[in-house]
């Protein structure tokens, strides 16, 4: 009786009462009763001939919808073959299966749709992401298909038995990915950002919990954002002259670091193009003095006489780009004519165009005549590109630079380095082929650190799940600065930090209130 | 009110809100005893609004007796309880014992049903000031030892915890002029759902006046604290409620703020509210008249510390009933709480399941999802505390849609139907006020215009004309500027209707506002409340479960919090996802066999719970 009435007094609320029903619901509003849509690659990792990727939830029809190009939803149970394109660019990424399986006749008993594509990373990276941008869905939980079958009486028992040693490992699995996706500088950023960001709502919080009722000091939030680093309790000191309980100042210190970490975030998720690098190849750009063998690379490179190849310096003039696989993974490889001044203007002309083109790589064969390293043309190359390249540019751009000394057997047999004064480098002869698998070796490091790695377990689940958060993040961080209920503005910031801390863990509200305590002296 | 003469507070006001919609005292025993009546964070978004008041001790004791004495069928017996009576337990429920009554001190007893201990910190209360410590609940009562020892043979688990109370001080003896006087709210706001005015005008209100520490107090406070056994004790205190001396021990070199307080009508008596402390007195009234505006302060009564024994709360279960003793119920300071509203919420939850239990009906328990009620005893029952735990609206995950203006809709209509503790005058305003809600939110929804047309007609808001998509009235209501009068200024029809209550108006605006995240929220909610409709059979022994797989540490911590839910289990720290799915697997399976033996047509109907739970949300 209970839910009957209530259904009868609910209904209003929904619309359909209404004299005018609400367009705006459309057919893509989630329907009654249900929670978030999940997406997952569902088949093996790593290269294969299809992968399927599933989703599970009340919008999977609409996210069918958004990625293929006929628009209606494919019969039900039924494969078909559709175009499948990402909905932010229209860019195609793959021709596929589609299957649609409307709850509850479906493995989780939830709308379903799979996606049957071609196995390769760069098809089932792009899929995910162009998924996780479709409102309503995210990347899923370990296990969490088979639990939500499990909860909707799907699964016998003794289908599930496994079920706990699958999340089990899972999880682990998950997190070792994480560690090893996040190691090094990444995952240091992504601590920094979830460690501000806490603070921040920290803040926030202390503002609203104890901003008047216990005698926060008032003054604490409009502090420089510098000075919360020593969180000692005797940086701020009250102002007395201000009346009680007219507290109007905005918390904004939380304002501050929100505005930096938003553009810091912003910055990161233009520029770690490696999911698109991995759909689009790389763009590998070889270049040096004249003559020094660059298009010899390229050659060797592409299997296949791309450039035309002289003794005579300035044979390229313009930019040659080629497709190329290079150890597993796709690049677009670029000849580049030989810097240098003082020629005729086409190839003045040649010089330009390599140069922009240098701007735009993701990584440069840098490459020198091992011969011939006193010369003018060499030392130059050396000074304008090789070392700034090293030192890390000053943007913060990501690019990778490999210096490669070419015809080594120009080089005495046995002899010494010949140049011990240089940044790393690698020997080779495009001649001989001698030095070329250290070199290949060096080369695939270099791409993988681009692109991520495709041959090590379930990186493309965790690249999608991090753009995923990392787009959530800057997202709801914009709705902090646009609200102006203040309770709006926390929930922006814990949405924000909920979707760090779903990278790199935590996140109680204890560790709020930690933070709270020992910045702030609340009591009464 | 034995410490502070204040009611509410920032999410405090909420919990009261909520006592207030299942028709606790509390609200509306403010609503005729307050001197000061005070909105906080009015600025910051109604979600966080805190209803408070400076609340007249005397009248809220006369008002609060009238009340209990003149309801109906309930006796009143005064004494102090020494020892429990104690029978063989019920075979179909968990527990080693079950309570039959009460021993009090003078050797009568009491035979009840079920009975609701409220000890405060009258556990071994034991009084500190500077050395000196002696055993007393309160100033000038006796503490309780007797029952300490009876439920510690027990059994159960005892923590120990401290607080502290002021000084007092003469009014007459204090500076008001050179201080800054704070004036009421005008108009008050009442507490209760079903006031619509408090019981006094903001013009006879009593003001507070704000006066702050300064070095000289840290001196004395730091030159004496060999004089100061409260301070070096390792019991804890709370964090957020500290006594002066750990104001100044971690936060040095600082000026803490000093709010002086009435405690009523016609007293002579002023609560320095910041000002706890347990200084030698003599040491107090030195401390006190360095402060500004307290010169010739006169202290009537020396500040004190308190410390007491507490249960870990994680022994007992969310109705407030002991895991161990069948029929027994803790509320309030026993289960490691602090203030009045937290004790006020867990008095009216084990109220009403003492009564629940005695007529054998299901358990009344508020989930987290539903009300800072569910949030306070969830977060006792699994996870414990170590210090007074109070409440704040950041500990609510969803503290956009448990708001004050709304625990009626969240409430009432529940604590009719399943508690029977909601009076009809009540639950039909609350049925009337959902009911206008929902009309007017579809209403809203349905009217659209561009925005350039809504430029026209309400050219004080803010609107952008960019948007080529047309907006709903709704979010027209959503700018800050714009309130249901002005909409109805310029839609008179059918808006006009919506604003003569203005209660409904000034709803109708706050749920516009938050209408964007509920959606979101919502479906947070379903989630959780899908993990809470399954079940854990409450007589489960983890540590010798054959069945399901679990590591000796997540078998014990199950053991001792008892989670009676997956989503309760699920929030204890330290038990894994993977121990989740053990579990969830073992719940499905008890389940199929109860359906088999029940040889019901449903198989699931712990399952089918969670549409009911979902239906409850709106």
């Amino acid at each position: 009786m209970w839910r009957g009435l209530w259904t009868l007094v609910a209904r209003p609320a929904r619309g359909p009462r209404s004299p005018r029903p609400c367009t705006r619901q459309g057919s893509g509003a989630p329907a009654h009763g249900s929670g978030a849509t999940i997406f997952a690659l569902s088949s093996g990792q790593g290269r294969c001939g299809i992968a399927v990727i599933r989703t599970s939830g009340p919008a999977s029809g609409q996210a069918l919808r958004s990625l293929t190009a006929p628009r209606d939803l494919p019969p039900a149970r039924k494969a078909c073959l559709r175009l499948l394109s990402d909905p932010r660019s229209e860019e195609p990424l793959d021709r596929a299966l589609v299957l649609w399986f409307p709850g509850p006749q479906s493995f989780t008993g939830e709308d379903c749709a799979e996606f049957h594509v071609h196995g390769g990373p760069a098809v089932v990276s792009g899929v995910l992401q162009a998924l996780g941008s479709v409102p309503g869905l995210r990347p899923a939980e370990a296990g969490e298909f088979t639990r939500r079958a499990f909860a909707h009486g799907k699964l016998s028992l003794t289908e599930v038995e496994g079920l706990a040693d699958l999340i089990h490992a899972e999880t682990e699995a998950q997190r070792r990915q994480a560690l090893r996706q996040l190691d090094g500088e990444l995952s240091h950023l992504c601590r920094g950002w979830a460690e501000t960001l806490t603070k921040a709502l920290a803040h926030v919080e202390a503002y609203i919990d104890f901003g008047e009722d216990d005698n926060l000091e008032e003054g604490v939030l409009d502090q420089g954002g510098s000075a919360w680093g020593v969180g000692g309790g005797d940086i701020w000191h009250l102002s007395p002259q201000r009346p009680p309980y007219s507290l109007s100042f905005p918390p904004s210190t939380a304002d501050s670091e929100v505005r930096e970490l938003e553009v810091a975030l912003g910055a990161h998720l233009r520029d770690a193009r490696r999911g698109q690098r991995l759909r689009s190849g790389a763009h590998v750009v070889v270049a040096g003095p004249p003559n020094a063998g660059k298009s010899s690379l390229v050659n060797l490179l592409s299997r296949k006489p791309v450039s035309i190849v002289s003794p005579e310096p300035g044979t390229t003039r313009d930019v040659l780009e080629t497709p190329v696989d290079l150890a597993g993974f796709p690049a677009l490889l670029s000849d580049t004519a030989g810097l240098r001044e003082g020629v005729g203007p086409v190839e003045q002309e040649g010089v330009r165009r390599a140069q922009k083109r240098l701007e735009q790589a993701d990584l440069i064969l840098a490459v020198l005549d091992a011969s011939d390293l006193a010369s003018a043309s060499s030392c130059n190359f050396l000074d304008t590109v090789v070392i700034p390249a090293g030192a890390g540019s000053p943007n913060g751009s990501s690019q990778r630079l490999l210096l490669v000394l070419n015809k080594s057997d120009l080089l005495p047999a046995g002899g010494p380095d010949p140049s011990p004064d240089l940044p790393p480098h690698l020997l080779l002869s495009c001649l001989t082929g001698e030095g070329l698998d250290g070199f290949l070796e060096a080369l695939r490091k270099e791409l993988a650190a681009l692109c991520g790695d495709p041959s090590t377990g379930p990186p493309l689940l965790t690249r999608a799940r991090y753009q995923h958060h990392l787009q959530g993040c800057l997202d709801a961080l914009g709705h902090y600065k646009q609200a102006k209920d203040l309770a709006l503005a926390a929930e922006a910031l814990r949405v924000a930090r909920g979707h760090l801390t779903r990278i790199t863990g935590g996140g109680g509200t204890e560790e709020i209130l930690d933070i709270i305590f020992r910045d702030f002296c609340v009591g009464k | 009110m034995s410490c502070n003469p204040s009611f509410g507070g920032i999410g405090k006001g909420h919990l009261m809100r909520e006592v207030d919609a299942l028709d606790g005292l509390c609200c509306r025993i403010c609503d005729q005893s307050g001197v000061h009546y005070k909105v906080l964070n009015r600025r910051k978004g109604p979600a966080v609004w805190g209803l408070r008041a400076q609340i007249d001790r005397k009248l809220y004791k006369q008002n609060m007796q009238k009340e209990i004495l003149n309801t109906p069928l309930l006796t009143v017996q005064e004494g102090a309880v020494e020892d429990l009576i104690l029978t063989e337990p019920e075979p179909e429920h968990t527990g080693k014992y079950r309570v039959s009554g009460v021993v009090l001190v003078d050797g009568s007893t009491v035979y009840a049903e079920s009975v609701v201990l409220t000890t405060g910190t009258f556990l071994r209360g034991m009084i500190v000031i500077g050395l000196e410590m002696h055993p007393a609940g309160r100033l000038g009562d006796q503490p309780s030892i007797g029952l300490a020892q009876t439920l510690e043979k027990l059994g159960f688990v005892v923590g120990r915890l401290k607080t502290g109370t002021p000084p007092r001080i003469a009014k007459e003896s204090i500076n008001f002029s050179i201080l800054n006087k704070q004036t009421p709210d005008n108009p008050s706001i009442p507490f209760s759902f079903i006031n619509e005015t408090v019981w006094i005008k903001p013009e006879d209100q009593l003001p507070c006046y704000l006066t702050h520490t300064n070095p000289q107090v840290d001196e004395i406070v730091l030159e004496n604290l060999h004089l100061n056994c409260h301070v070096k004790e390792t019991t804890r205190g709370p964090r957020y409620c500290p006594s002066i001396e750990s104001k100044v021990l971690r936060f040095p070199n600082r000026i803490h703020q000093v709010w002086l307080e009435p405690e009523g009508m016609d007293s002579d008596l002023i609560y320095p509210q910041g000002l706890s402390v347990t200084l030698p007195a003599e040491l107090q009234e030195k401390m006190i008249t360095c402060i500004r505006g307290l010169e010739k302060a006169k202290m009537t009564q020396p500040g004190y510390g308190v410390q007491y024994d507490y249960l870990d709360p994680r022994q007992i279960t969310p109705s407030l009933e002991t895991h161990l003793v069948q029929r027994l119920f803790f509320a309030g300071q026993i289960n490691g709480t602090t203030g009045y509203e937290e004790a006020a919420a867990q008095g009216a939850i084990a109220g009403i399941n003492a009564s629940l239990r005695v007529r054998h009906k299901p358990p009344f328990v508020i989930s987290r999802t539903e009300g800072y009620i569910g949030v306070l005893i969830d977060d006792l029952t699994t996870l414990g505390t170590s210090e007074p735990y109070r409440m704040f609206t950041s500990r609510a995950e969803f503290r956009l849609s448990l708001r004050p203006d709304n625990a009626d809709s969240r409430l009432t209509l529940r604590g009719y139907k399943e508690a029977g503790c909601v009076s009809q005058q009540r639950y039909e305003r609350a049925t009337w006020m959902k009911s206008s809600l929902e009309e007017g939110i579809s209403v809203l929804k349905s009217i659209e215009f561009s925005s350039s047309k809504w430029k026209n007609l309400i050219p004080e808001a803010s609107i952008s004309s960019g948007k080529s998509l047309p907006l709903r009235a709704l979010d027209v209501l959503k700018y800050e500027e714009v309130d249901i009068e002005l909409l109805a200024k310029a839609v008179p029809e059918p808006l006009k209707e919506y604003t003569k209550c203005r209660e409904l108006a000034e709803r109708l605006k706050i749920e516009a506002t938050y209408e964007s995240v509920s959606f979101h929220q919502q479906q947070e909610i379903k989630e959780v409340q899908r993990d809470e409709a399954l079940q854990l059979p409450k007589d489960l022994d983890y540590m010798t479960l054959r069945d399901v797989s679990l590591s000796r540490e997540v078998r014990e911590k199950l053991h001792f919090s008892r989670p009676q839910t997956i989503g309760a289990a699920s929030r204890i720290p330290g038990v894994t996802p993977a121990a989740i799915i053990n579990l969830l697997r073992f719940v499905k399976t008890t389940q199929q066999r109860q359906a088999a033996m029940d040889r019901l047509p449903q198989t699931d109907q712990r399952l089918c719970n969670t549409d009911k739970l979902e239906d409850r949300q709106l």
